[in-house]
């Protein structure tokens, strides 16, 4: 199993435009534009490690949404493409 | 000193021998050639250029000169140089004004970077700068010349240029290429406006470049705070809306626009989340000119 | 030993060499100085460089307006610059996922990670590194998995590439647009110069928390003086005798003996004319502190004539051309040092038929579009 966290959270300068984010990441000198949910999994996981199912979780109920397989899918892509925009990393557990 | 003070000949010499150095915004220009019809254009369209102090440094050397090619021997071609180099292929002799004119934006493009470059129409009017951003299908060329006409100040038709630390917008009034049809709309309703020849064949279709008014060249050194920031769009038929545009979206367009936001890193992100904040955010549907200017007067108004 | 007096150089040369090699006379420069000097620098690239000086020493406020606009117009493009490739050696570590690949970073990212002096304000855009023949595959199937591609090539230059020369083609993430080469060695395999890379992957030390390694200082200096004088044309191309003046005058500072180690280094691995003609050319016109005796030691000195040759011809392609006015000379001389380095890269039957055919591509740029989509 695989969890996450958001390596350099804090180094990030989030704008909140009504609900909309920009968030510039200084590392790579990137901007990204994210929504709420966007966010909030950055926030979730600033701190500890925490693992697809946890995620999904805490989204479900801040967001107040039933969790299906489609919402499972949606969240581990979003986690792929953060991963590979250095967002967040991954920490291998042992199965 | 004025570029029109100086008789064709006194041109000639300086274009054919050390360059004809002006003032243009923020930057000097020093440009040479020995063409004679691109002299005698620019005698016209450069009139109201200052020209640059004595001592002062240029940030840009441009050429215009005659180049032979193997594949096509008996073409008048001409090459435009910056610092000896060449960055387009060559063109043939008629497009020398409008292969100059993008050259030298081009340069500003590639090399400033200690200003903010929104790709951008910027006019300023009651004292405040109203950008009007390019996308495709915005006429921010003809809408600014329009503008410029009844009363409002040109900037630039193509760079908003912004100090980012105190948000300043600078002007940068350069010859404006019209394209293809907007030539014959601005005729009709401009006919005091000054144009240059229509040069046939370009990448862009038909350009005729439309002089910038004195007023707005003398000015060039009265720098102003933004206020307004307007999204056009030039619909066919469409009725006229001037709508609020959602402050993440102007950021976005503003940003995803600009020649060199990625370049600017954290300045540029802190300098765009402050203009937009502090900016009135609108888009612009139209398709009849006399409408889209009162709404924009009325904006302008307060 | 005996040297050959520099000829009377021309103005711009010596507006930029002075600036480089004692940055404080820029604030007596005049205007009109300045303005040909920005000029020259550009062209040389060292427009960064000279900026990053000043900005450091705190002189920006005690020269021209116009000038400090360009000059920190370019150390913006070059901080941006050096942060993508930056960017791009964490986005290729985090591809590689913990896999056991030596890598050793070359050139422009090497000199930051490990804070050389040459390293402020200086322009690269790539990102090199080397690695063994056989974790070549390994790279290029992992980085290419994860979304990077190779640039475009046609046929013809790709068969080149990787055949002829010592590189796999760029690789490039369409989302970021740094290049990035990956070498297995440091010169052409087909040179007449062969250099077996694994005494330099043996020597190579690594960087602390990067999980890569970079050359040791006496590597690091072959190298650039091999890329100067082996690999390349010369053309405009201070800016790297510049890296070798500067690595060299810091770790000659750092390490007692340096330079014999640097003497020793390069004659155990036949590398001793490039790197004559390295410290020759950095004393000449940086005025690198080189004791003569030491230099007498290298094996493989260049003959008097062949010297003679290159003590004219090397400072008239290194320098700027003075953008106005390009002078003839200095083009013959860039054409021979271009004839020359590609003599060196490649035997004859390879070289013509590849000059004949880039020259081809020169006169009728559409063949190559046409061929690419072809291809």
């Amino acid at each position: 199993m695989n969890s996450w966290y958001s390596s350099h959270f804090s180094s990030l300068y989030i704008e909140n435009w009504d609900g909309e984010f920009t968030v510039f990441q200084p590392e790579s000198g990137k901007t990204h534009f994210l929504n709420e949910m966007g966010l909030h999994i950055l926030t979730i996981l600033d701190g500890s490690p925490l693992r697809l199912n946890t995620i999904c979780q805490e989204l479900s109920v801040h967001f107040s949404l039933q969790p299906d397989t489609q919402f499972f899918g949606k969240i581990a892509q979003t986690l792929q493409r953060y991963e590979a925009l250095g967002l967040i990393e991954r920490v291998k557990e042992n199965e | 000193m004025k570029v029109e003070q100086l008789s064709l000949d006194e041109l000639r010499v300086l274009l054919a021998g050390q360059g004809l150095r002006v003032k243009m915004g923020p930057f000097n220009l020093s440009v040479q050639t020995r063409l004679p019809s691109l002299i005698h254009q620019l005698h016209q369209m450069y009139a109201h250029y200052s020209l640059a102090d004595e001592d002062e440094i240029v940030e840009f050397h441009v050429r215009v000169i005659p180049k032979r090619s193997i594949r096509q021997p008996f073409a008048r071609l001409i090459r435009f140089e910056v610092d000896g180099r060449s960055p387009f292929p060559p063109v043939s002799v008629e497009q020398a004004l409008a292969t100059l004119e993008w050259g030298v934006n081009l340069v500003i493009a590639m090399r400033i970077n200690h200003l903010l470059l929104f790709h951008s129409a910027a006019v300023e009017r009651n004292g405040h700068v109203l950008l009007l951003p390019a996308w495709p299908g915005s006429g921010k060329t003809t809408l600014s010349a329009m503008l410029m006409h009844r009363g409002y100040r040109l900037f630039s038709d193509e760079f908003g240029l912004m100090a980012p630390e105190i948000g300043d917008f600078f002007p940068l009034p350069r010859l404006m290429p019209l394209k293809n049809q907007s030539i014959k709309i601005i005729r009709d309703y401009l006919p005091e406006a000054i144009l240059g020849p229509e040069i046939p064949g370009t990448l862009k279709g038909t350009v005729a470049h439309i002089r910038p008014p004195q007023e707005s060249i003398e000015r060039v050194d009265e720098a102003a705070q933004p206020r307004w920031i307007v999204f056009p769009k030039w619909v066919a038929g469409a009725a006229l809306r001037l709508e609020s545009l959602p402050q993440s979206e102007a950021f976005l367009l503003l940003a995803t626009n600009a020649f060199n936001y990625e370049v600017l890193g954290e300045t540029a992100f802190d300098a765009v989340t402050r203009l937009v904040r502090s900016c009135e955010c609108r888009k612009l549907v139209y398709s009849d000119f006399d409408s889209a200017l009162a709404a924009l007067d009325e904006l302008t108004d307060g | 030993m005996a040297e050959f007096k520099v000829d009377t150089r021309l103005d711009h040369h010596q507006l930029l060499l002075e600036a480089i090699i004692r940055p404080a006379v820029l604030i007596d420069y005049s205007n009109s100085q300045w303005e040909l000097l920005l000029r020259v620098a550009r062209r040389a690239k060292l427009l960064g460089y000279l900026a990053a000086w000043l900005e450091k020493d705190g002189l920006l406020d005690k020269i021209p307006q116009r000038a400090v606009n360009l000059l920190r117009s370019s150390l913006i493009q070059v901080k941006k610059q050096q942060q993508s490739v930056n960017w791009e050696l964490s986005r290729i570590l985090w591809a590689l996922d913990g896999r056991e690949i030596l890598i050793i970073v070359l050139k422009g990212m090497a000199y930051q990670l490990q804070d050389l002096p040459n390293a402020a304000g200086r322009i690269f855009a790539d990102l090199d590194l080397l690695v063994s023949k056989e974790a070549l595959g390994q790279i290029e199937s992992v980085l290419s998995e994860k979304g990077w591609q190779h640039h475009a090539l046609t046929n013809y230059d790709e068969r080149y590439y990787r055949e002829w020369s010592h590189e796999i083609p760029a690789l490039v993430h369409p989302e970021r647009g740094v290049e990035v080469d990956v070498h297995h060695t440091l010169s052409s395999p087909l040179g007449n110069l062969k250099i077996d890379p694994l005494p330099f992957q043996e020597a190579a030390i690594k960087v602390e928390d990067e999980g890569v390694y970079v050359l040791s200082p006496e590597d690091m200096l072959l190298h650039c003086a091999v890329n100067l004088f082996q690999n390349n044309e010369l053309a405009d191309d201070l800016r790297h005798l510049l890296d070798f003046h500067e690595i060299l005058q810091f770790f000659s500072q750092q390490q007692l003996s340096f330079q014999e180690k640097l003497i020793n280094r390069a004659n155990r691995l036949g590398l001793g004319r490039p790197l004559f003609y390295s410290l020759y050319f950095s004393r000449l016109l940086l005025h690198s502190s080189v004791p003569d005796q030491l230099k007498k030691r290298l094996n493989h000195q260049p003959g008097w004539l062949a010297l003679r040759i290159m003590h004219n011809c090397v400072p008239l392609a290194l320098l700027p051309q003075h953008p106005d006015q390009p002078s003839k000379r200095a083009e013959l001389a860039r054409l021979l040092l271009y004839l020359r380095s590609h003599w060196l890269r490649m035997p004859l039957y390879r070289l013509l038929p590849h000059l004949i055919y880039k020259f081809y591509l020169s006169v009728f740029p559409g063949k190559s579009a046409r061929a690419r989509r072809n291809g």
